[in-house]
């Protein structure tokens, strides 16, 4: 009897392995499209933080490898696209051992929560990301409240 | 295990954690020809200060981390600070002293030459 539980022991460590290596190849699987495996949940490319400053919105964009060349940002009304093209560095005559990065043209659009002032929107780009100063239109600024008293 | 495969292999036994906060695996390509090891990581955010590139004992580390200044108030956040590691089996008998490493546009460029012994060499076959 106890050789045969052994058995079913041996039996259920193997399909451990085997569930590991699955699991493994999934991971990889998904780093070969660029996307690490805590990314794969998050919708959308490059990643982006928008910041409320009263009056103006901030927006920080990750876009390692990409210069101002290949960067387009248009405003429009409440609209903000944020398009460009990650150009190769792969080199020639080089064997490749690994393809993590990708190499892909990407373009996302947000829809902003107010109107800015698309002339006056400031934008820079350092070590990889982007930063974006955005002053809401007059209308939407918060205005102080006067209070009277009767 | 081939030297293919010793490039590639990630480090799969994370150390004890001393310190809070995301640890992130830089995504990375890796190229190599006769002369050298070419690798590219992925860094937005890190600049040169906070970034570390250790080779030693065939281990090649990459460690940096970065810094959101904005104290605004989000609507919404998909990255935040960060702290990049990664750990990479190298072949013996990369020249350590030409390292060259670059950081632009949040993109490491990190040039690993080969030593004379790593390099392929021509034999002349000479008839007898």
């Amino acid at each position: 009897m106890l050789t045969r539980w052994d058995d079913v022991d041996r039996m259920f460590q193997a399909m451990d392995v085997f569930r590991n290596r699955m699991n493994r190849l999934f991971t990889d699987f998904d780093r070969g499209l660029g996307l690490m495996p805590d990314q794969a949940a998050i919708a959308g490319w490059p990643r982006t933080n928008l910041y409320d400053a009263g009056d103006h919105l901030e927006v920080r964009v990750e876009l390692p490898g990409i210069t101002v060349q290949d960067l387009n940002v248009k405003v429009l009304g409440n609209s903000l696209e944020i398009s460009g093209e990650r150009k190769s560095l792969t080199p020639e005559g080089y064997s490749v051992h690994r393809l993590e990065r990708g190499e892909a043209g990407f373009s996302r659009r947000f829809t902003l929560p107010v109107e800015v002032q698309a002339d006056q929107v400031e934008a820079i780009l350092q070590n990889g990301i982007l930063s974006l100063r955005l002053p809401k239109a007059e209308s939407a600024r918060p205005r102080k409240i006067e209070i009277k008293t009767e | 295990m081939s030297e293919r495969m010793n490039i590639v292999t990630r480090e799969e036994n994370s150390p004890e954690l001393t310190r809070q906060g995301v640890v992130i695996a830089p995504l990375v390509d890796i190229f190599e020809n006769d002369e050298e090891i070419l690798l590219f990581a992925d860094l937005p955010g890190v600049n040169q200060e906070n970034l570390s590139v250790n080779l030693e004992n065939n281990s090649l580390t990459i460690a940096g981390s970065r810094k959101l200044e904005t104290r605004n108030q989000a609507v919404f956040e998909e990255f935040g600070d960060a702290e990049y590691r990664r750990v990479f089996s190298m072949p013996q008998g990369l020249d350590t002293e030409t390292v060259k490493a670059e950081l632009k546009d949040g993109v490491l460029r990190l040039h690993l030459p080969k030593s004379e012994a790593l390099k392929p060499r021509q034999i002349e076959v000479k008839a007898g």
